[in-house]
């Protein structure tokens, strides 16, 4: 009845002002193609900016990789003030000019993706099999999907609304699987899992960079979206079949060769085994693939089936 | 007197989630909360975050009822912050690992080096050294949590204690792994490098061991109070006169003297990290105290004078 103010319970900060690990999750329904090695995760709408990546999943992931900022990882805002809330995502775009740029960006990544598309097609019909096809498409690929760096660097100067961390953290895995593995192991660039996530990856990108073209210039063809919310069924997990047989195929060369392996005793009292470090590589799969492909499954039924109530997701 | 009535709504869900009538008007939000765990115990008071707008910023707990915007019938919004775990559970678990951790490491306890090396011990100063540097550090850090710190917040969000421990912990076996390992390489310039590591180590220690009782004494016991720290008579605390939290400066400092001593590319690594996030840490201090008050000394840098 009579309450005295005789609490001295401390006020629950909603995240704590200093906590060591800040939290990463944005709150936000995330759209699909999160995964790390198929692509980055967009919105929903069709008027919505590219680049949005805001994964709850990728919490653990992006921690093991980065201490990020404190408080709030609100991707959607990008670096805004602190909102503990998941509030209404702000839709401040990039300006006219960085909008062009971003649609030049695009364009030139999805012709580039073409190239490469194109180029196996050709290779394929010249020899006449589908082996080794990875030597005619090595030079395009290796640039393109280098160049995606960029768009880790967009997310930094803001003109893209997604996590960096997260952005990072994908396109990182993506260059790794490039040139750490498939350009250094020589031996496995003539294995067929190689072509495996090559094509999955050529098809997703393409429909994705054209993808955000077209939000970028505000007309978004449903196939584009069907597509992108719908093949990465099937090429989700061709594409993560591909590379973890790569990688599988490249461990024994790894383990003869000491490849980018440093043993004690050195002056830097320091060791790394890269074999051991593929490993590990293989298993963080494990987690990660499952949670990754169903929450693009309920991010499917969500925008697929809903399209007057895209609006929400954006 | 007029008694307030206050309802209590589910942010996301606008749910009616509790009504409490006959709530005296000079109720804080702390025992309303309470009033609501009556109905709902399920949301202890320390996960509760009590609104005005679904979308606003939580209210503190100190808050008066009639000293908000509110009529005689307020509308308050609930949102659930999760399970929660205080701050000194967290902060206690944290260091205790590392300093035991370090020590299975140091001790060669089986299965972690080759068979032959089982619980010997190293041959080379620097290692022992070593040894009592961090688990003075990590002894430190749990008597200050003990006994000096008076935290603001209670509670944290109950997954922040596996990520914290994830990270001292793993960080501490890895280091250990490498300074404690039978083929450990002592420092290149010998002796000279470990005195002078050493001497840095222990200045940064009694420096940040400085601030905090600085930062302590600005805050009566059980109080949230904040205030502008200044520099005393302790000359490790006439850091302040240029930095905002110079407990992250000597803590960079400790660090760096530690990764000098052991000239262990993994400590550097630790350092780098650790100083990527007190800096973020101490930015955000930095604004808060710019924000809160109007005669902050404009000299001060967050960590690092006049540079960062």
């Amino acid at each position: 009845m009579v309450f005295t103010a005789r609490f001295l319970l401390p006020p629950p900060a909603p995240t704590p002002r200093v906590s060591p690990w800040p939290r990463l999750i944005t709150l936000t329904p995330p759209p699909p193609s999160s995964y790390p090695l198929l692509g980055r995760a967009h919105s929903a709408s069709s008027c919505l900016l590219p680049g949005q990546v805001e994964i709850g999943i990728l919490d653990m992931a992006a921690a093991a990789t980065a201490v990020s900022s404190t408080t709030k990882g609100n991707g959607t805002s990008g670096r805004s003030g602190p909102s503990e809330a998941s509030g209404p995502r702000k839709k401040k775009g990039p300006g006219p000019l960085a909008t062009a740029y971003l649609v030049i960006y695009n364009v030139v990544m999805t012709a580039g993706w073409l190239v490469i598309a194109v180029g196996l097609v050709r290779a394929y019909l010249a020899k006449g099999s589908y082996h080794s096809l990875y030597f005619s498409i090595e030079k395009p690929l290796k640039f393109f999907q280098t160049g995606a760096l960029l768009e880790i660097l967009h997310c930094a100067i803001g003109i893209v609304p997604s996590s960096v961390v997260l952005t990072s953290f994908q396109v990182m895995s993506r260059v790794f699987l490039i040139w750490a593995v498939t350009h250094s192991v020589k031996e496995v660039q003539s294995e067929d899992s190689v072509l495996l996530f090559v094509i999955a990856w050529t098809v997703t990108e393409i429909i994705r960079y054209s993808f955000y073209t077209f939000s970028l210039l505000n007309h978004l063809p449903y196939i584009i979206k069907w597509a992108r919310y719908t093949l990465f069924i099937v090429l989700y997990p061709m594409g993560v079949s591909g590379e973890l047989l790569t990688i599988y195929a490249a461990l024994p060369f790894v383990r003869q060769a000491n490849l980018y392996s440093i043993s004690l005793p050195n002056k830097y009292n320091f060791s790394f085994d890269y074999y051991a470090f593929l490993i590990l590589i293989m298993i963080s799969y494990i987690p990660l693939f499952p949670q990754l492909y169903l929450h693009m499954i309920h991010q499917r039924r969500k925008v697929l089936s809903h399209p007057e109530e895209q609006k929400k997701y954006e | 007197m007029k008694h307030y009535e206050v309802e209590i709504l589910d942010a996301k869900t606008r749910e009616k989630l509790c009504f409490l009538d006959k709530v005296e008007p000079n109720a804080t939000i702390a025992e309303i909360k309470n009033l609501f765990t009556k109905s709902h115990p399920q949301w202890y008071a320390a996960r509760q975050s009590l609104r005005l707008d679904p979308k606003g910023k939580s209210l503190k707990d100190e808050d008066i009822l009639q000293n908000l915007p509110v009529g005689t019938t307020a509308t308050l919004y609930f949102r659930d912050l999760g399970a929660q775990i205080s701050w000194v559970t967290v902060f206690l678990t944290e260091y205790a690992g590392p300093l035991l951790i370090y020590l299975l490491f140091y001790f060669r306890v089986p299965f972690i080096y080759g068979h032959k090396y089982d619980f010997t011990s190293s041959r080379h100063t620097v290692v022992h050294l070593a040894c009592i540097c961090h688990s003075f550090h990590y002894i430190k850090r749990l008597l200050e949590t003990l006994f000096v710190h008076r935290f603001s917040h209670g509670t944290m969000p109950l997954r922040n204690i596996f990520k914290n421990c994830t990270y001292y912990w793993g960080f501490a076996a890895w280091m250990a792994y490498y300074i404690n390992h039978p083929l450990y390489t002592p420092p290149t310039y010998g002796g000279q490098q470990v005195k002078l590591a050493l001497a840095i180590f222990a200045l940064c220690q009694l420096g940040n061991f400085s601030i905090h009782i600085a930062l302590r004494n600005l805050r009566p016991a059980g109080s949230k109070t904040r205030k502008i720290p200044y520099p005393t008579k302790n000359p490790f605390t006439w850091l302040f006169l240029l930095v905002s939290c110079p407990n992250y400066t000597y803590e960079v400092g400790s660090w760096i003297g530690f990764a000098i001593m052991t000239q262990c590319l993994p400590v550097a690594l630790f350092t780098l990290v650790g100083f990527i996030q007190m800096t973020i840490w101490a930015k955000g201090k930095h604004r808060s105290y710019l924000k809160e008050f109007r005669d902050y000394p404009p000299l001060r840098s967050p960590i690092i004078p006049f540079i960062l």
